[in-house]
């Protein structure tokens, strides 16, 4: 049988002098935008999944509370607010994330989201008592120090003696930035860098090796913060683009569907999963489930260069 | 040296433990030493993943060699995985079945590893050395030219041509070998070469 896409054979004619796809040839989208209910959805799964014997169960039951309450959250939301067409333009047409995280505005929308993300998880079973503190916390915040925490988390600088609210921040930020990306055009995305989500510009939690159909076996960056996806050659570090001395680490004896990708240049590394031998994988989630690889990698002085709110300060 | 530290590993050289970590800050800083106490016994293994050509036709596609072993310890590297190169324009991950089986040409035990010379009458091949061999084809392909080297055509038209021998080129070349390949045959006044230089 001709694999779809191959030219139909007239009945009973010759063969048409045309190639024919013999095989998967790959031709990956260079964006997939996410969709907000099953990205959290398959979250908050993926972290109940990985939660049962691990050494970090209670913190994984802790997060898939976190991803199931990004997710519950959603339902009757008011539309995100995206920048004017005129700019949208322009951050098409030059290579810019549309949605910038550097011009995060905390409007009413994201006033709305991070109430509704506070009361869906604070309703969870079996919240520790810092979770619960950091709520009320943030709940109790005014509008400045709201932004000032929403800013820290942007740029990266979570202050140490406050992580615990500024985690929910980032997990709120998560959901407005989220679906700002679900209502952008993915055709017309383009690359801003390897390590910069094309959406929102933030960094990727790690990369995936896809198994998708018209895309086996190329690598899709995750951003930490909206969850596109985006296509970035393989074999390269994300970090310092150096493509030399590239190695993939991984525990050994372990299951090797998460890998380190380090780079003897930066001595950096970003996780890759590779999704395509295992489809359950999910970017943040095994990222904070394979925590033993860093770990470990740490010891060899690796700096882990992925971005993940839910392991500040690693 | 230029040395970078994460907040972590400044934290754990101040000893201030779990502070700090998200882990800590929810109050798991336990499940954190948990996660150490697991992975203690364990090492890391290292694998490396390597582009090339595709060594068999002039389509050079592009293929990644999957291999385990550390480099920096001695180890020998051994290859246990090839793949079509899903980031390559030319084959876009796909390989016809001789490529795909490449892996076992590169395990082949009669995997030909050094120059090779079967003297005129004799059944068996005998290991030779790179300049004996490179000798060897010096001094023959040297005699064939003075031999049967065509300088004028019937009508006095200088050719410079030498019809007698073909040259046989590698298909992963780069540019710059093809170039010279065309600079060394060309010049002798070759007419029958062939080093895939079409890619």
């Amino acid at each position: 049988m001709p694999r779809a896409g191959s030219p139909q054979l007239p009945p009973g004619g010759a063969v048409p002098p045309a190639p024919m796809n013999i095989g998967e040839a790959a031709d990956p989208p260079f964006a997939v935008l996410p969709d907000p209910a099953s990205l959290f959805g398959r979250r908050a799964a993926r972290f109940a999944e990985l939660a049962p014997e691990h050494p970090l169960e209670a913190y994984l039951r802790f997060l898939a509370s976190v991803a199931g309450a990004q997710r519950d959250c959603l339902d009757g939301l008011p539309e995100p607010v995206l920048p004017p067409p005129v700019e949208l333009e322009r951050a098409y047409t030059h290579s810019m994330p549309p949605v910038p995280f550097g011009r995060f505005e905390a409007d009413a929308v994201f006033d709305a989201t991070l109430t509704a993300f506070l009361d869906r998880l604070a309703v969870a079973d079996g919240l520790p008592q810092a979770s619960r503190d950091a709520i009320e916390g943030l709940r109790a915040a005014d509008a400045d120090a709201r932004r000032a925490m929403a800013d820290a988390v942007l740029v990266g600088s979570i202050p140490e003696d406050a992580v615990a609210p500024h985690v929910l921040m980032a997990a709120a930020l998560q959901v407005h930035f989220t679906r700002a990306a679900a209502r952008l055009d993915a055709s017309r995305l383009t690359p801003v860098a390897d390590a910069a989500c094309p959406s929102c510009g933030s960094g990727p939690v790690a990369s995936m090796i896809v198994g998708w159909p018209g895309a086996h076996g190329t690598r899709f960056c995750a951003c930490s913060m909206c969850g596109t996806l985006w296509n970035v050659v393989r074999i390269k570090c994300l970090l310092c683009g150096g493509v030399d001395g590239i190695a993939y680490h991984t525990i050994e004896g372990a299951p090797d569907v998460v890998k380190a990708e380090t780079c003897e240049q930066c001595h950096g590394y970003v996780k890759i999963l590779h999704q395509h031998k295992d489809t359950r994988l999910e970017s943040v989630a095994d990222d904070v489930g394979s925590l033993g690889l860093d770990l470990l990698l740490a010891e060899e002085d690796w700096v882990r260069g992925g971005a993940n709110p839910f392991l500040t300060g690693y | 040296m230029n040395m970078q530290l994460s907040r972590r590993q400044l934290l754990k050289l101040t000893g201030a433990g779990a502070a700090g970590s998200a882990l800590g800050a929810f109050g798991f800083g336990g499940a954190e030493e948990a996660m150490a106490q697991a992975v203690r016994p364990f090492k890391l293994a290292r694998a490396t993943e390597t582009r090339n050509t595709c060594p068999y036709c002039s389509v050079s596609c592009g293929m990644i060699l999957y291999s385990l072993g550390d480099r920096s310890k001695n180890a020998r590297s051994e290859i246990f995985h090839v793949e079509g190169d899903p980031d390559n324009p030319v084959n876009r991950g796909t390989l016809c079945p001789k490529g795909a089986g490449v892996l076992d040409f590169i395990r082949a035990k009669t995997r030909v590893k050094h120059p090779m010379y079967r003297a005129p009458g004799t059944a068996a091949f005998k290991q030779v050395s790179w300049d004996w061999a490179m000798d060897r084809i010096a001094t023959l392909m040297k005699e064939d030219r003075d031999r049967n080297f065509i300088a004028a055509n019937k009508d006095g038209v200088t050719v410079n041509r030498w019809t007698t021998t073909g040259f046989l080129a590698g298909c992963a070349t780069s540019n710059e070998a093809g170039w010279l390949t065309w600079k060394v045959t060309r010049g002798l006044g070759l007419i029958q070469v062939d080093n895939q230089a079409r890619i």
